[in-house]
């Protein structure tokens, strides 16, 4: 509010603001308390939407209890017709951060961190994979062999390791960014150790992990033909909402052919804080594919399997 | 397993109140069911709460030595049942409850685990005035009322001899208290007006009015309305003005209620409910008397002095069988959809939970963690070797692998005296980590122990519980919170 | 009927039909990703020239999909007025664009009786952003289920209170807050993540109980497949409208689990056993690309088909079509331009066609699009007459993944154009005190008004 010479000023300026308002030219509804947009360290941080922001509730407890049991944006209060700039804001933001998982690549520093090695599609780009889709679901003839390079490596390594003559990788883990490489940066240093640990525990043996670049749901099929593992895992980043741009999901499918159809597939999705935490998940998927392996399926067939 | 094999499961359950006037039980049909889509991992919630039958209201029978009588009590269930059509081997769950002045019995304890042993599979005895109220106002609707109308709803459960209090908002219990007043205190000839009981808590009541009144004398029927006030006026008290007077200082069995909130609305339910929302008028002695009790003028007295304090009041769902539909159909929980179990474990009774970490202070360090759990669990386990024992906290520090791993490690390092007696570990967390933690503690303790860990149960420090068998081919077990302390006499 | 035209030096020679309505689409990734799309700005305009000169007649007696294979080909010949297409068939396509340009709108829809989808979808292709706003804007064909929607100055809205598990609490949450707005005098829509009978049913019934606790005039549906609609009508649910997505071939319309018959036997069973008055009791959602996207295209490009879609879809007189263009995905549809022309193409297509059109202007996160884009699409398709929106909590809806118009938007949309709710609606806006001469009151805006 701007500095007034003496009250009788203010006073014609609050008079004048409330004619206005009843004629609908000066913003109504619109309170004094924004979004609530904490600044910490001198950072500006971005506005609160977990709260109402419309300030003349008849009960503003209840439209606190709405926004429990939703995350609509809902209680987002109006200046005149529109959306009051914080939450204008934060939905920019939102919008910026799905964007951005879509668009952008999995960092190099990342899988670089994580030790996993990538593996091509016939996708070269971003804008390729979004404009063919399927394209995607195919490795690139250089992606098949380094598939083959590592994984059968690792099969050694894990003769070595367990002097045994298991010449088979059980479970094949891959990761793929699909619509979100957010959600792989997100989630996968999480879900990683809890799933090959308790996977390794169970005695079920784990191909080393690899990153699919530019992958869709269906390359683990190839995958799995290529490799002759019992259960591929696809870890993919899925189509992001707002708000929800880290969001992952997690396909199953057992010895998949030329014949597999979607409904053949088994899918845990929504993994990330918000959701399922990654932890949690991996511990979950442990138990999935204990089931997958003692049924010799999944999909529909799993379901039916287990009634 | 991890593949749910059914849509939905249906338990029966079974509510049984011995109060200090009433006896009764319901029989409910509880349906547990995966709530969450198909592709996300499940999540169990109960479904749906359906009462199949409401028993007759028996009289509490109390035998020569003013115990609790046993055999009438065995008798009443045993026809209940049979009315029901049903068999205690078909109820799975359930709970019993000994309220009021009847918990004060001395053979409360004994008779409360004899029913619940009689009345079906995992049926849990309970005690304790703050999980009556809490149940009655389940069973009334108060929390509902709360949840529906975003505002904080008190229920008040009047019986023969206590007034109990729970607050709710948003569905959710906020607080708790309990008054020693209700309708039984003082007894009279039925229909007439020789005083043939005074309870110790009414004698109060009368010192603090200057009514002299002895067994054998004739009340009159202004001396009845004037306790009967008095006792309406306390619980008034209570909820508008947090700051007790002296009386009902003497008459709180717990603390009184917190002054951080405003009560919206007020339900009454219990058996003096049917005359708060009636009519009635206190105008013949013989009506006033008709139970043999003061019942109907507190009833009165409740709705007059609510009116004059300007606090409304909500109509309850059901009145004198608030605690019994509470305790038969809001007493079992459902563990999150994460559990890491070795079933031939349970299911486990009587496991009383610890809470070795403060609420807002979760330690990352292992060795903190494990001397902060030996701390609370070592004291607890050498006072009684037998006593079975449970850990419960809301989370790690943080939901992530190196939080969760080094929590398995404190955890297990700190009940390395315990387990070395007893073998189970026990751990009860609040966030969706269940499975996990689970996962992590038996790879630290390299798959040595027994192991159940349940997950979204909200539990606190002094709880019972008890842990029933997995259902849902195993994915959830049911828990019910329970509490055995008995309150004698005055807080 | 010529294939061939001269562009300045070069000549363009095109071989069917099929090809040259491809060809003179504006750029769509659709297309691209078939691998029909024209070449060069040239060749597409030189597909134009050709298409121009086509009359009515040339288009019908070439049908791009045989009568004989296809049951979409089938309705929409055996549906066409024989008496109005006689008289316009020796017009070019060239010439129907001015005759639409310069007519009344009534004028138009009689027109429109008379001509193919894929004639219809040929003159959308010589016009111009502006040229099909203009065109739409006159035509003007309401509907009536429960309330009637199309009047003149009048705009409504469904109210689409989706949730991530269906949590009826937090659907109810977010219907309250539209309604203050005013969204909700078209449907009150409710997208379910569960697709079983027996949740479609608990969410009419309680979507039901709200509107007749306080008098809301309008109707509701829950978008299931239309056959888990007709169960939950079994279980005794309140049906207004029947629900289902439609598309222009028969292999896509398999895709979906539907056929004609099926949608024949919905609409007689709301006629004969539901709550609304009608006589439209049917509500349809359709958009660009999605016969490409689930195989069933035939090679025919996504904007022909979606009037074929239209051409279908009217054999069942709905209450409403919704067209959803910009939430199949960036393979069909992959930018901001590419979306806003393809609403306001449809827009013009449905309305010539004599339906009911609203349109949601919408995006995935996978698009070249943002918001901007969509507020561009919103003002061009409520100039052009859009008969609705959708109504979104803050523009996100949150179960299927994409942003549509808020209920902010909704409520700018009156104010900018001065348009008005439906007649009922609008009454009981001011009964409930949220609006006064076509204006917002205070109060609007505020979800906790329901609460007693």
């Amino acid at each position: 509010m701007a500095n007034y010479q003496n009250d009788m000023e203010r006073m014609i300026v609050e008079s004048v603001l409330a004619e206005l308002r009843k004629s609908g030219a000066a913003p109504a509804a619109c309170g004094n308390t924004s979004g609530g947009s904490v600044i910490e360290d001198g950072v500006i941080n971005l506005p609160d939407i977990d709260h109402p922001t419309l300030t003349n509730a008849k009960n503003y407890a209840a439209v606190e209890a709405m926004k429990q049991v939703t995350n609509a944006r809902i209680g987002l209060g109006r200046c005149g017709t529109r959306q009051r700039t914080d939450t204008w804001l934060r939905f920019q933001a939102d919008h910026a951060a799905a964007m951005d998982a879509v668009f952008l690549d999995v960092s190099d520093d990342f899988l670089k961190a994580n030790n996993l090695e990538t593996i091509t599609t016939q996708a070269a780009t971003k804008d390729d994979f979004l404009r063919e889709p399927n394209w995607g679901t195919r490795l690139s003839e250089q992606g098949i062999k380094k598939l083959h390079e590592i994984c059968q490596q690792d099969t050694r390594i894990h003769e070595q390791r367990f002097q045994t003559t298991i010449n088979k990788v059980q479970v094949q883990i891959i990761i793929a960014d699909g619509l979100s490489s957010r959600a792989i940066e997100a989630n996968i240093p999480e879900i990683l150790p809890p799933l090959v640990q308790g996977l390794e525990a169970a005695g079920i043996t784990v191909g080393t992990p690899v990153f699919v670049k530019n992958g869709r749901v269906r390359v683990m099929d190839q995958v799995g033909m290529e490799l002759g593992c019992d259960v591929v895992l696809n870890l993919i980043g899925e189509r992001p909402g707002l708000g929800t741009a880290s969001s992952m999901s997690a396909y199953l499918i057992y010895r998949p052919t030329k014949e597999t159809v979607e409904a053949d597939r088994t899918l845990i999705s929504n993994i990330y804080a918000g959701g399922t935490p990654p932890v949690e998940a991996g511990a979950q998927l442990v138990d999935l594919i204990q089931d997958i392996l003692k049924y010799q399926c999944t999909g529909v067939k799993l379901n039916e399997a287990t009634k | 397993m991890f593949i749910i094999s059914s849509a939905e499961q249906k338990l029966i359950s079974v509510g049984i109140d011995i109060g200090t006037t009433t006896t009764q039980l319901v029989l409910s049909r509880l349906t547990v069911r995966n709530s969450a889509p198909a592709s996300v991992i499940p999540h169990m919630e109960i479904s749906e709460r359906e009462v199949l039958y409401r028993s007759n209201i028996h009289f509490t029978p109390i035998d020569d030595h003013l115990l609790i009588d046993a055999e009438e009590i065995a008798k009443i269930l045993e026809e209940e049942y049979r009315q029901a059509g049903m068999n205690p081997w078909d109820v799975e769950t359930g709970a019993v409850i000994i309220t009021g002045e009847t918990a004060k019995k001395e053979n409360a304890a004994n008779i409360l685990e004899a029913v619940s042993e009689y009345a079906g599979d995992f049926v849990v005895a309970t005690a304790g005035v703050n999980l009556e109220s809490i149940l009655a106002g389940r069973g009334s609707g108060a929390s509902a009322y709360s949840e529906e109308h975003h505002k904080p709803y008190a229920n008040i459960d009047i019986g023969g001899g206590t007034a109990n209090i729970g607050v709710f908002d948003g569905g959710r219990v906020i607080d708790a208290a309990c008054i020693n007043v209700g309708g039984h205190l003082v007894e009279l000839e039925k229909g007439g007006d020789t005083v043939t009981y005074i309870a110790e808590p009414a004698q109060r009541v009368l010192n603090d009015l200057g009514i002299e009144l002895m067994i054998g004398d004739k009340a009159t029927q202004k001396q009845l309305i004037r306790i009967a006030e008095r006792m309406a006026e306390l619980c008034v008290e209570s909820i508008v003005d947090r700051h007790p007077g002296e009386l009902l200082d003497e008459l709180l069995m717990t603390p009184a209620l917190k002054d951080t909130y405003e009560v919206y609305q007020v339900v009454i339910s219990g058996g003096v409910a049917d005359y708060v929302y009636s009519d009635y008028e206190p105008v013949a002695i013989s009506t006033m008397t008709q139970y043999g009790d003061i019942g109907p003028v507190l009833g009165w007295a409740i709705r007059k002095k609510f009116a004059e304090a300007g606090v409304t009041l909500a109509k309850p769902l059901e009145t004198i069988r608030a605690t019994v539909i509470g305790a038969g159909i809001h007493s079992m929980n459902i563990s999150g959809s994460t559990i890491h179990v070795n079933e031939e474990t349970l299911p486990l009774k009587n496991v009383q939970v610890l809470s070795p970490f403060p609420k807002d202070h979760m330690p990352r360090d292992i060795d903190e963690i494990a001397s902060m759990v030996s701390e609370t669990v070592d004291r607890i386990h050498s006072e009684d070797p037998d006593k079975i024992l449970g850990l419960a906290l809301d989370g790690p520090a943080e939901i992530t692998y190196k939080c969760i791993r080094d929590l398995a490690e404190g955890l297990y390092k700190g009940m390395q005296n315990y387990l070395r007696d007893r073998g189970v570990m026990i751990v009860i967390v609040g966030a969706d980590c269940g499975k996990v933690l689970g996962q992590c503690l038996d790879i630290v303790s390299d798959h040595h122990i027994e192991l159940v860990c349940v997950d979204q149960i909200d539990v606190d420090e002094g709880d019972y519980i008890d842990i029933g068998s997995p259902i849902m081919g195993g994915r959830v077990v049911p828990v019910v919170v329970k509490t055995l302390v008995f309150e004698k006499g005055n807080k | 009927m010529k294939l061939k035209a001269k562009m300045y030096n070069r000549t363009f020679e095109f071989h069917s039909v099929a090809e040259v309505m491809a060809k003179a689409n504006e750029v769509k990734a659709g297309d691209t990703w078939q691998g029909i799309a024209a070449e060069s700005q040239s060749e597409r305009v030189a597909a134009r020239l050709v298409l121009s000169r086509m009359t009515l007649e040339d288009i019908y007696e070439n049908p791009l999909i045989p009568y004989e294979k296809d049951e979409v080909t089938r309705v929409i010949y055996d549906d066409l007025n024989q008496y109005v297409y006689n008289e316009f068939k020796g017009y070019t396509l060239g010439e129907l664009r001015e005759y639409i340009l310069a007519h009344s709108g009534d004028e138009v829809l009689r027109l429109g009786r008379g001509m193919t989808s894929e004639a219809i979808a040929g003159v959308a292709k010589l016009m111009s952003n502006l040229d099909l706003v203009a065109a739409s804007a006159k035509i003007r064909q309401p509907a009536r289920c429960n309330t009637t929607i199309g009047l003149p100055g009048r705009i409504s809205y469904r109210n689409q209170p989706n949730h991530t598990t269906d949590d009826v609490n937090g659907i109810m949450a977010s219907m309250k807050e539209g309604l203050t707005y005013g969204s909700g005098d078209a449907v009150i829509g409710i997208n379910p993540v569960e697709d079983n009978p027996e949740n479609t049913a608990y969410l009419l019934k309680t979507v039901h109980e709200f509107m007749e606790e306080w008098k809301v005039p309008t109707q509701a549906c829950v978008l299931a497949h239309v056959t888990t609609q007709m169960k939950a009508q079994e279980l005794g649910a309140p049906i207004d409208v029947f629900f289902q997505s439609i598309a222009g071939t028969q292999a896509t319309n398999e895709a979906f689990g539907i056929d004609a018959q099926l949608l024949e036997n919905a609409k007689e069973a709301c006629r004969q056993g539901g709550n609304s008055l009608g006589p439209n009791f049917m509500y349809f959602e359709t958009g660009q690309g999605s016969e490409v996207s689930l195989e069933g295209d035939e090679g025919i490009d996504e904007m022909t088909l979606e009037a074929r879609t239209y051409g279908f879809g009217r054999h069942f007189m709905p209450f409403m079509v919704n067209n959803v263009s910009g939430f199949i995905g960036p393979e069909t549809i992959y930018d901001g331009r590419e979306v806003v022309r393809a609403d306001i193409e449809d827009l013009f297509m449905g309305k010539l066609h004599g339906l009911p059109m609203g349109i949601a202007p919408c995006y995935t996160n996978h698009m070249r699009c943002d918001q901007n884009d969509q507020e561009n699409g919103t003002m061009l398709c409520a100039m052009a007459g859009s008969f609705y929106f959708m109504g979104v909590p803050g523009g996100d809806d949150i179960m299927l993944n994409y942003q549509d118009t808020t209920y902010h938007d909704d409520a700018s949309i009156r104010q900018i154009l001065g348009l008005r709710p439906t007649p009922e609606f609008e009454k009981w806006m001011e009964n409930m005190g949220l609006m006064e001469d076509g204006q917002l009151t205070e109060i609007a805006g505020d979800p906790s008004i329901f609460e007693k």
